[in-house]
């Protein structure tokens, strides 16, 4: 059943080989001029960049010491947007999984829905909440819907039923089942869910911000292609794919540190 | 033949003459088929059960066994007929009529102790007299040193272990057992068969016990009842008299057996 395990000090060391790869041919390309620097600028630029935008001194340059504004901006709207996503999702999700007819009077209209490219509400959401925070919230919380609902859903419905007998036989009212039967019985999906969420939730941030929003990790991206400064745009696709897979790992970790079902379970 | 230790009647007469504990009357349930045609699981079914007794529901699949103790754990409702539990009708699930999966049916997520414990929680007990529960369970049950395991990690029939311990724990008044044993190697189960022996010594619940095998029904039961297939019906009410410690090697014992494979053999 299990996949071929390879010796522990070689996992560890696979994981790292990619980026490796990828860097040392980039600094490589870079180093013999094989791609000019004003399509790919040199590692050491990025770096330097880096570090300027993350420490430097915000007087000094355009760019310099704004990564803690920027990062506040976004991982406040990713959250908020995140949020929303989850409040709504995750119950619609588990109702409709149990109850047929929820899933009759929902299922339809959210697999419509859900085949529209989540930027095509671009446009409209800028005309209902114009440039700014909402429009990316909104944005944000309609791309994370989507998978928070259907695995909390497919979660649901999964269920072995006699689980749920168990439940009732053992005196668990309808209330009480659904926090001590159904919703840890679901988990490994809902947790499923939830992470797809927060992946695509960083996807759509991106786009909310790519509209013109004056601050956030997005809009540094933007703001960096008019100036012509492509190693500030590299360094914020470094950043924004570092929080990303914090924010998976922290949600995961956040998770399993208060249910005891995702502990034991996934 | 002797009829000393068989005792087979129609099943509309009456051997229960202990104060009963349950009572079906002209229980019907039918399912509508993929192709929309009425299935009868189970056609007028009546009979009664005394306090403490263990009748075995023997038949082979499909004849209704499950369909029945389903409708008697209220888990589903019948089409017709009345179930009366101490002469009142059951009104929905719950602890007073417990039921033992025949598949493994705990709850992964929880350990082996939370497992025991699930039910507790709607008790009026404090934390240590739940604790000191758990713990005699898991004693009574041989699971000691099990407590902190999860179900995925102990065997088929540690876990059947688990399962009548979550039930036995709210002491119910009836105890639905589907067949607990069916999946377990044939030493296991005599294992479990004397725990479940143990367990009413002790606790004295009357106890519905479906199978299919013949030899468990007569090693257990103080009752038999065939079913019939096609419906779903008893075709025969046993009394079995055989001395409380049962063997399989002794004359009365497979004298029954045969007379009863016979009678299966029939359908």
């Amino acid at each position: 059943m299990s996949k071929m395990t390879t010796n522990p000090q070689l996992q560890r060391f696979l994981p790292w080989v990619l980026p490796l790869v990828l860097v040392l041919a980039w600094s490589l390309i870079s180093s013999r001029e094989l791609i000019p620097t004003y399509l790919l600028p040199h590692p050491q630029q990025v770096l330097v960049a880096g570090f300027d935008y993350i420490l430097g001194d915000p007087q000094k340059g355009i760019y310099t010491g704004r990564f803690l504004g920027d990062f506040s901006a976004s991982i406040g709207r990713v959250l908020l947007g995140f949020a929303l996503a989850t409040i709504i999702g995750l119950p619609l999700g588990l109702l409709s999984g149990r109850l047929n007819s929820i899933q009759l009077l929902l299922g339809s209209t959210l697999n419509a829905l859900r085949a529209v490219p989540g930027i095509c509400w671009l446009p409209l959401a800028l005309i209902w909440f114009g440039i700014g925070l909402k429009t990316t919230v909104f944005l944000v919380a309609l791309a994370a819907f989507f998978p928070i609902f259907l695995n909390a859903e497919a979660g649901a419905r999964q269920i072995n039923p006699t689980m749920i007998q168990a439940g009732t036989m053992l005196g668990m009212n309808r209330r009480r089942r659904i926090y001590r039967v159904l919703i840890p019985a679901a988990m490994p999906h809902i947790v499923t869910g939830l992470r797809l969420g927060m992946g695509i939730s960083w996807a759509y941030l991106v786009l909310g911000e790519l509209t013109g929003v004056p601050n956030g990790l997005g809009a540094v991206i933007m703001d960096a292609r008019m100036l012509g400064r492509n190693d500030i745009i590299i360094v914020g696709i470094i950043l924004i794919a570092l929080i990303g897979r914090l924010c998976d790992t922290g949600l995961h970790l956040l998770l399993r540190l208060f249910f005891k079902s995702a502990r034991r379970l996934t | 033949m002797s009829r000393s230790h068989l005792q087979i009647i129609h099943p509309r007469q009456d051997l229960v003459t202990e104060p009963v504990i349950l009572e079906v009357k002209g229980l019907t349930k039918r399912f509508t088929s993929d192709a929309n045609e009425q299935i009868s699981a189970l056609k007028d079914l009546s009979f009664r059960v005394a306090q403490k007794e263990l009748v075995c529901l023997l038949g082979r699949s499909g004849c209704g066994k499950s369909t029945l103790l389903k409708l008697l754990a209220g888990f589903i409702k019948p089409s017709a007929g009345n179930i009366f539990f101490h002469g009142d009708p059951l009104h929905h699930a719950g602890p007073a009529c417990c039921m033992v999966f025949q598949e493994d049916a705990l709850f992964p997520w929880l350990t082996v102790r939370e497992n025991i414990a699930f039910g507790l929680t709607n008790l009026p007990l404090n934390r240590r007299q739940k604790q000191y529960e758990v713990d005699r369970f898991i004693d009574l049950m041989g699971l000691n040193g099990f407590g902190d395991y999860l179900p995925r990690e102990i065997s088929g029939g540690m876990k059947q272990r688990v399962a009548l311990a979550r039930v036995m724990i709210l002491k119910p008044r009836i105890l639905l057992m589907d067949e607990p044993f069916g999946a377990l190697d044939a030493q296991t189960r005599e294992q479990m068969q004397s725990l479940l022996q143990e367990l009413r010594r002790q606790f004295a619940p009357t106890i519905l016990f479906v199978t299919h095998d013949v030899n468990e029904a007569l090693l257990l039961g103080d009752r038999i009842l065939l079913f019939d297939k096609n419906p779903g019906r008893i075709s025969h009410d046993i009394k079995i008299d055989l001395p409380k410690t049962r063997t399989m090697n002794n004359e009365a014992f497979l004298r029954l057996r045969t007379r009863i494979k016979e009678l299966l053999k029939d359908k």
